[in-house]
């Protein structure tokens, strides 16, 4: 099924292709190519790494029918404290400032979450409009700090912070841009995993999503896991936004993500909510990001009609996916 | 309707049923839940199509497609849960649907001709009132003049009843009574006993998707429709043996709930419950017992008084310290509360213990534990499941009640706050819930039982308590109940306090 419905996806963007002036054919090559080259292997890997982690962090609300559209939000807060730790401690060694830069990142994420949590189990706001209000303010905070006071003097006026010391840079494999976060990452979805198969809050998780009423009635206290979940959700995507400066970015800057913690929600749900699945898919969905700049450079095509075609794909994937609970039948009276 | 077969899957719901209605008479459709009642009803009426076998109207063999085709046979059915559109007007729902009126549409004769049918049946409805406003029992009478409307000469009523007052209860077997009368019938669906004696002129009995038999009047007998319908013999006669009353454990003293609405549900409600002693509390639903029972398990908060368990303040507790204290709750919604239909009957099973030693140390379930409690209870209680992983929803209404029972019992709870422990229940599982009641009593567990039907009150409270309007209106031995008198003070025309 998925792989007829990546067929269709690709069939669907040939008019696309042929009305911007290129063969589709080499169109399909170029986004091929990506999962058969090294270098494109890795970079999808690099491109899932805050993927993984804001989705697995998705996967804890969504359970609760928390629909938290935050992780971008959070993830930004978690690139913002991991950056002012940076400047708190430039001297200290690396393994004191990249461990406090991981502390700091989950927490400020965490505390991202925890305010919409706190309004939706104590004032029943609405989850969705609060998590996406305040990414907004995120996203305008980190903005602020890098047009104003943490602007680099010397970066020609570009909104960005001076670089990092080299201590405040994470791991990585020579030759690529994969960074210790991936390990990060899968170790959070382990730990997920287990969280929600094993525990007694991934029990209380169940419950709760399956009715509210029924989980007062079992004596779960709606505002603890609430704000329990939003925090290890909030953090995981705070841990993505550490592993972008710290990582790639090697400091804070204007759009220092494309829109991964909105991605995230897209991967969660293709993952049926299970951390372990969501490893693939993420991997997955960074190689179609790797694809849509490999379109851009290969054929010269502009960002949004790569854009256009990542939807496409992405439409024929979850409409497939819907598909799938069904069963197709066709009869004639 | 001969050799009538429907197979859903892993059930035959009908399996070579013949069902025989003669014109002016009131047939009782009788038998268990899951016995096909409804299913082959559902035939006749076009939502379903037969597997096999044939219809015949009038000695003419029909194939029915739709409620539509079935309507312009003369067929109208009311089903158990009404299809009527709440925010509409009672006149506006009688004419959804109908073809008749191509593009304009007399509203003012429409209103008289229902006003005309309601007055010659003597079912008095406003057809501007709006569906929402209404009681179940004026629901039911839109959704008959619904079919009378449509000319209906053969109506079949699903399990009426259930949602009668018993006042209400009297004026559709006299409404019954009359369309046989006037050379219409009725089937009339249901697994009460009493009810198919009081008003069929034969009764049809159907088990496991099978005809028992249909038997005419004169051969009704209560314990042989009920052994026909169980395949064994049934107790009418629960044995109550005598339990001495010990000291309270349960204590309301001028309790006041708030309601949904925003006014005091339950008002300045003071009563008691002593070990070994199961307090019925009677009266017609919408009267405060739901929000009493919420407010003793936890589940609402009081605006004053105080509630007390063994003597110790509760009424400030959480749920999950009240739960440790003891305090059993069987609620009215089992699907939504009771008994969520996506997990799995093994972790349904833990809903209200899975905190406790030995399904968890704290932070980690005990998978093992967890299994083991599913597999003794599901054998103890007779939980009928294909197995401990099956998911709740493939529950029958009496299997989950029985799952509900099972869990809220196996921690030797003290208080047991059991609300319409047997509402739509068959007979078999009906039987057996009181039973277990019956036997908490002797374990000197104090019970506190909110019920409709007076049957069930009777035969199990040592003490009755009838609610009226948010008060208790009465209390007395159940030794000393009068029945004409619990009627009246259900409908609040006497108090006795």
């Amino acid at each position: 099924m998925p792989v007829v419905s990546l067929v269709l996806g690709f069939l669907s963007a040939a008019p696309l292709f042929l009305a911007v002036g290129v063969n589709p054919i080499l169109a399909y090559r170029q986004v091929l190519g990506v999962f058969v080259n090294v270098d494109g292997l890795t970079e999808s890997f690099t491109r899932a790494i805050p993927l993984l982690l804001a989705s697995i962090g998705l996967c804890l609300p969504f359970k609760m029918n928390f629909w938290n559209i935050g992780a971008e939000g959070q993830l930004f807060m978690g690139a913002f404290a991991a950056t002012a730790i940076v400047f708190m401690l430039p001297d200290s060694s690396a393994f004191v400032l990249l461990g406090s830069m991981m502390i700091a990142g989950f927490i400020f994420g965490g505390i991202w979450g925890l305010i919409p949590a706190y309004l939706k189990a104590r004032l029943e706001t609405n989850e969705v409009l609060t998590t996406l209000m305040l990414n907004f303010v995120a996203i305008l905070w980190v903005d602020y700090l890098v047009y104003g006071p943490w602007r680099d003097p010397e970066g020609f006026g570009f909104p960005l912070t001076p670089m990092f010391p080299l201590n405040a840079r994470l791991p990585w494999i020579p030759g690529t841009r994969i960074h210790a976060g991936l390990i990060v990452g899968l170790v959070c979805a382990v730990l997920v995993y287990i969280f929600l198969a094993r525990t007694r809050w991934g029990y209380e998780l169940k419950v709760t999503g399956e009715s509210r009423l029924a989980a007062k009635y079992a004596g779960i206290d709606y505002l603890k896991l609430t704000l329990l979940v939003m925090f290890i959700g909030g953090g995981l995507a705070g841990l993505a936004g550490m592993g972008l400066v710290s990582g790639i970015v090697l400091r804070l800057r204007h759009g220092i993500s494309p829109g991964y913690g909105f991605s995230a929600i897209i991967i969660a749900w293709l993952a049926r909510l299970n951390p372990l699945a969501a490893v693939p898919v993420s991997i997955l969905f960074g190689g179609l990001l790797v694809a849509g700049d490999a379109l851009q450079i290969g054929l010269g095509l502009a960002f949004a009609t790569t854009s256009v075609f990542q939807a496409l794909i992405l439409l024929f994937v979850v409409g497939a996916e819907v598909l799938t609970r069904y069963k197709v039948a066709l009869t004639w009276e | 309707m001969k050799g009538i077969v429907k197979r859903f899957p892993g059930v035959d719901a009908n399996d070579h049923v013949d069902f025989e209605l003669q014109a002016g008479e009131a047939h009782g459709l009788l038998g268990e839940n899951g016995a096909g009642k409804t299913t082959l009803m559902n035939v006749l009426y076009g939502i379903l199509r037969p597997d096999e076998g044939e219809i015949y109207i009038r000695g003419e063999k029909v194939d029915i497609g739709s409620p539509r085709e079935a309507l312009n046979l003369g067929i109208g059915m009311v089903h158990q849960h009404f299809k009527l559109v709440e925010p509409h007007t009672v006149l506006e729902n009688i004419l959804l649907g109908l073809k008749e009126p191509a593009f304009i549409l007399n509203v003012k004769d429409a209103a008289n001709k229902v006003l005309e049918i309601s007055k010659r049946y003597e079912l008095p409805i406003d057809p501007e009132a709006r569906i929402w406003q209404l009681s179940m029992g004026e629901r039911q009478r839109v959704e008959i003049l619904k079919a009378l409307y449509r000319g209906a000469k053969i109506l079949v009523l699903d399990e009426p009843t259930s949602v009668l007052t018993p006042p209400e209860t009297r004026e559709l077997f006299r409404f019954i009574a009359q369309m046989a009368r006037e050379g219409r019938s009725v089937v009339f669906i249901t697994h009460k006993l009493d009810e198919v004696m009081a008003v069929s002129d034969r009764v049809t009995v159907l088990r496991a998707g099978r005809n028992v038999d249909t038997l005419d009047r004169e051969q009704l007998e209560k314990t042989k429709l009920a052994s026909m319908m169980v395949g064994r013999e049934v107790l009418f006669t629960l044995s109550k043996s005598p339990v001495v009353p010990g000291e309270p454990v349960l204590q309301l003293n001028q309790v006041t709930v708030m309601g949904d609405k925003g006014f005091p549900a339950v008002k300045n409600l003071t009563l008691a419950i002593r070990k070994g002693e199961i307090l019925g509390v009677a009266g017609i639903a919408g009267n405060g017992q739901r929000e009493l029972t919420e407010a003793i398990a936890g589940m609402r908060p009081i605006l004053s008084g105080q509630v007390r368990l063994s003597g110790k303040e509760i009424h400030r507790e959480s749920i999950s310290r009240r739960i440790e204290d003891g305090i059993a709750y069987v609620p009215e919604d089992r699907v939504g509360v009771a008994a969520p239909q996506g997990l799995t009957v093994a972790q349904d099973l833990i809903l209200r213990r899975y905190r406790q030693k030995p399904f968890s140390n704290g932070v980690f379930l005990n998978q093992n534990e967890i299994d083991n409690n599913a597999e003794t209870l599901i054998k103890e209680f007779k939980i009928m499941v294909s197995g401990k992983d099956a998911p709740a929803r493939t529950l029958s209404g009496g299997n989950l009640q029985k799952l509900i029972l099972a869990r809220e019992l196996s921690g030797k709870p003290r208080l047991i706050v059991a609300v319409y422990p047997t509402r739509g229940l068959d007979v078999g599982a009906t039987e057996y819930i009181r039973s277990l009641l019956l036997k908490q009593r002797e374990a000197r567990s104090a019970v506190l039982m909110v019920s409709e039907d007076l049957d069930e009150i009777l035969s199990l409270s040592d003490r009755i308590a009838v609610m009226y309007g948010g008060e208790i209106v009465g209390t007395f031995p159940a030794s000393e109940a009068n029945v004409e008198e619990i009627g009246l003070m259900m409908g609040g025309s006497l108090r006795k306090t």
